[in-house]
């Protein structure tokens, strides 16, 4: 029947205007107002009176998510997922650290310059160790056939583990104890964690060649293709394979990469939390920054634009929230990602007809959600504001779903 | 055309719009309680759009649907199957890892006073409604093991458990050996005594006149004619169907046959974990340059899985020889036959052949990306470049190179693909059912161009779910029957009738 092809749904804001697509510029926008907000909202004003330390820090987080925050695009992109990319983090920079440690045990253990010869050793067995793990993904994903939230699922519990027991081997091997952090004071390393620009230079430089890669290059077609429709890929005599082969290696190679800019910012190799639930946040940088997860459509624009806005709220929130931000940051990250996202669908939403609050569950997300909303501010702002905040949430809710019922 | 006894559905007006196509325009159609009542029309009609409004899949833009006097807007098949319709869809709608009886009663589980699954009770009530329908079929089977023509009775045990008054048949009978459809042909004939309205759909002149009270005919969306069976003739329908004398346009004459390219000799393909243990058996033919073979065969006889086996797109699990000039070949992958000058036009275009993300030009170029790459960067003027040969020259009609893929009509989207393989300079082109869900004016062109391509020397291997389509095009013609060749007819000696002999033999 001729119809059944034109029922496909456009994904909504991929229309190209100026220089940027609408939902692009959706996220430039939303961008500037965490900023505005930031800025007038924080009582220190610390974006008015240290602007280059608030830019720096900011920058250099921005750099450290984004540069596997592309990794994650290219893979997401191919049709795949990488949750391992937090783990793989800790690794590399553990197998850097324990690298140099063995080359120049002397210097690493008296907090000394390890020299160059172990700095290069090291930077290359971590990237080596990013290629290897992709290596395993792509094989488990390929020719296991696992389903690739399983392979790196197990490769997310696995390589954090992996990473704590090398640690603890390479100290024991050449001090009297054996210790899960290995301290890294080579000037190579202080240079990259003072020079704030290294990391951005490097993200920039990235961004570019992934660009280039995605949009430029035969290989960069093929991971669309794939991610778009695998069986029509394989049928038009794409390697599927060898081009998931490819992405998994990127992802954690991006992820190695980071690794080592880690272990720079925190002068050591601490495998234990180091990056700990951060492939979350580059999964989100890349799905606010408008990836698919069915795989298919993301791009670098989206994915860097997401970054400095996933980096934005947080700062925010650290500067808006003084005290025990961290509590907060991953409720207020997740219902950010999930704003950022329904936002993109509500125009196709309202298009189709379908309901916000439908039937029985649309009843019972509306308590949920006061509920949610009214605890949220009432601990960070006090009770009674917070029961306010639920019973506003409750009257608004319901006016839709009456809206709803009644349309 | 008056009704007399009580009314069953009563549909007004119905209009029903697809983004670029009317599907529907004003249909009005009332069928009487305990009516056989035919849908007739070519593909693109709008039968399967109007059954599927009846039946509560889609929702009518315009025009008043009654059930029993009732009008009646049903938001699901779910609402619709509570009103007393039940539709039989031509895909089957069963999940193959549950048995028969889980299946029959999917959605609407019997339960214990417990609350938990009785299992019993439906597996009782499941063997009862597969005996009243002469089905030799165990309720514990699973439904992915039962062949096609047991499948189609379990889905009418289905539509019986949910004392449907009214039951929609999408084509039940495509798919179906004769003695499959004689025995289906019963059930119906059965249930309409016992006072359920039926309507069907068929392309089948035979049964229909066999069966139907009432026919309706469609063409393009509009109601040509609804009439009493006893007042016309199979060859008036076809005529309103088709809404010219159907002319026997063959394309076939003056082609010239060069060299032979192919030679398929006892070509087995095994199915594993599968009754009929194989999925082809003992296939042998030959193909040449400049010729168009058609393949035959009903739904499941092995058409595509042959043509993937020939594209190296199967588990690589076959058997028997394949010679590409004489010489012995065992593709593993696509690229591999691409490589050796095979294309395949995959049957199902949405899932196996477009890429909704990527636009025209990129759906176009990209088995031949590599041409358009200078080192290893993509031009983009080259890519359009080259692109923009097959485009024009296979008619596809388009805003943009660079438009979205999914706002093209299905014939130009089937036409880009095309296009996308003959990017690759193939010698030997397989055409999987390249017309399915295209409308009668790009089947034509279609034709035209396919004509072309083997004037021009190309080697096409086509298979088609119409019999007419291969009669039209082919030189020679071999039919498949549950995976094995059952006859190869030159196309002088090739008739429907002995067509679908072979194909149920």
């Amino acid at each position: 029947m001729p119809h059944t092809d034109a029922t496909s749904p456009r994904p909504a804001g991929t229309g190209r205007g100026f220089f940027l697509r609408s939902a692009e510029w959706a996220l430039v926008l939303a961008i500037v107002v965490a900023v505005v907000l930031t800025a007038l909202v924080d009582a220190n004003h610390s974006y008015w009176f240290q602007p280059y330390a608030s830019l720096r820090d900011i920058a250099r987080n921005t750099a450290l998510l984004g540069i596997f925050a592309l990794g994650a695009t290219v893979v997401i992109i191919a049709g795949g997922i990488d949750l391992s990319s937090g783990s793989m983090i800790a690794l590399s920079g553990t197998v850097c650290a324990a690298t140099m440690l063995l080359v120049s045990p002397g210097e690493m253990i008296g907090f000394k310059p390890a020299g160059p010869v172990a700095v290069t050793l090291g930077c290359l067995a971590a990237l080596a160790s990013g290629f290897l793990v992709g290596t395993l993904h792509a094989w488990l994903i390929t020719a296991i056939r696992l389903p690739p939230f399983i392979a790196t699922l197990a490769t997310l519990v696995g390589l954090r583990s992996l990473a704590r027991a090398l640690a603890e081997s390479a100290t024991a091997a050449v001090t009297p104890s054996k210790n899960n952090l290995i301290n890294v004071a080579d000037p190579f390393f202080k240079a990259i964690r003072d020079n704030v620009w290294i990391p951005v230079a490097v993200f920039a430089i990235l961004a570019v060649l992934t660009w280039i890669l995605l949009t430029r290059t035969v290989l960069g077609r093929h991971l669309y293709a794939l991610g778009g429709n695998e069986e029509a890929a394989r049928l038009a005599g794409i390697k599927t394979e060898n081009v998931k082969w490819f992405a998994y290696c990127f992802g954690a190679m991006t992820a190695a990469l980071a690794g080592l800019f880690y272990v720079a910012n925190e002068s050591a190799a601490s495998p234990t939390n180091q990056a700990r639930g951060h492939e979350l946040n580059a999964i989100a940088a890349a799905v606010v920054g408008g990836c698919s997860l069915a795989g298919g459509a993301g791009s670098v624009t989206g994915t860097v634009l997401g970054t400095i806005f996933m980096r934005v709220v947080i700062d925010a929130i650290s500067k808006i929230i003084k005290t025990g931000a961290d509590v907060y940051e991953g409720m207020i990250v997740g219902v950010v990602v999930v704003i950022a996202v329904t936002f993109a669908q509500l125009g196709q939403m309202a298009r189709g007809g379908r309901h916000l609050l439908p039937g029985a569950l649309g009843l019972c997300i509306i308590p949920t959600l006061a509920l949610l909303a009214g605890g949220v501010v009432a601990m960070t702002a006090g009770s009674g504001v917070g029961i306010a905040a639920g019973i506003a949430a409750v009257v608004l809710l319901g006016g839709l779903k009456v809206w709803e019922v009644r349309r | 055309m008056s009704q007399s006894g009580p009314i069953a559905v009563t549909m007004r007006g119905i209009t029903k719009r697809f983004p670029g196509v009317v599907a529907l325009d004003d249909v009005s159609l009332t069928v009487g309680r305990g009516e056989i009542h035919a849908v007739c029309g070519e593909n693109g009609a709008g039968k399967s759009t109007l059954m599927k409004i009846l039946s509560g899949v889609y929702q009518p833009d315009e025009g008043v649907l009654e059930i029993t006097g009732v009008p009646r807007r049903f938001a699901g098949t779910r609402e619709a199957e509570a009103a007393g319709v039940a539709i039989i869809h031509q895909e089957l709608n069963l999940v193959e890892e549950l048995t028969v009886a889980a299946n029959i009663f999917l959605g609407r589980e019997r339960r214990t006073r417990l609350g938990l699954l009785d299992d019993r009770r439906m597996t009782a009530e499941a063997a009862r409604l597969l005996e009243s329908l002469d089905c030799p079929v165990s309720p514990l089977a699973t439904a992915g093991s039962l062949r096609v023509g047991d499948q189609q009775l379990v889905e009418i045990a289905k539509a019986l458990s949910l004392e449907a008054s009214i039951v929609v048949m999408d084509e039940p009978t495509s798919a179906l050996t004769e003695a499959e459809s004689a025995r289906l042909e019963r059930t119906i004939l059965r249930l309409r005594d016992q006072g359920t309205t039926i309507l069907y759909i068929s392309h089948k002149m035979d049964e229909v006149f066999r069966l139907a009270d009432r026919i309706t005919v469609l063409r393009d969306g509009r109601q040509i004619r609804t009439v009493a069976r006893s007042a016309t003739t199979p060859r008036e329908i076809t005529g309103w169907m088709v809404g010219r004398e159907i002319e026997g346009h063959a394309f076939h004459h003056n082609r010239s046959r060069g060299d032979r390219l192919l030679e398929v000799r006892g070509l087995s393909l095994p199915w594993p974990d599968h009754p009929r243990g194989y999925r082809l058996k003992d296939i042998s033919f030959d193909l040449h340059a400049g010729e168009i073979l058609g393949v035959a065969g009903l739904m499941g006889a092995g058409r595509t899985e042959l043509l993937e086996t020939l594209f190296g797109a199967a588990e690589p699990t076959w058997s028997g020889t394949i010679l590409l000039d004489g010489r012995p070949m065992r593709f593993r992958h696509p690229r591999e036959a691409c490589a050796a000058g095979i294309g395949m036009v995959t049957e199902d275009r949405k899932r196996l052949g477009l890429f909704p993300d990527l636009d025209v030009a990129a759906n176009v170029s990209l088995c031949s990306l590599q041409e358009a790459a200078r080192g290893p960067l993509i031009s983009q003027a080259r890519e359009e470049a080259l692109v923009a040969g097959p485009v024009a020259a296979t008619g596809v009609k388009t805003p943009g190179l660079h438009a979205s893929i999914m706002g093209l009509s299905g014939g130009n989207q089937q036409k880009c693909i095309i296009s996308r393989w003959l990017l690759t300079k193939p010698r030997i082109l397989l055409l999987d059912d390249p017309t399915r869900g295209i409308d009668v004016g790009a089947k034509a062109e279609l034709y035209t161009l396919i004509d072309r391509l083997c004037r021009e020397d190309l080697a096409v291997i086509l298979t088609s779910s119409e019999l007419p389509e291969l009669l039209t095009l082919a030189d020679r013609i071999i039919v498949l029957a549950e995976g094995r060749l059952t006859a190869e007819f030159p196309r002088a000696e090739a008739t429907e009738q002995k067509i679908v002999e072979a194909a149920t033999m």
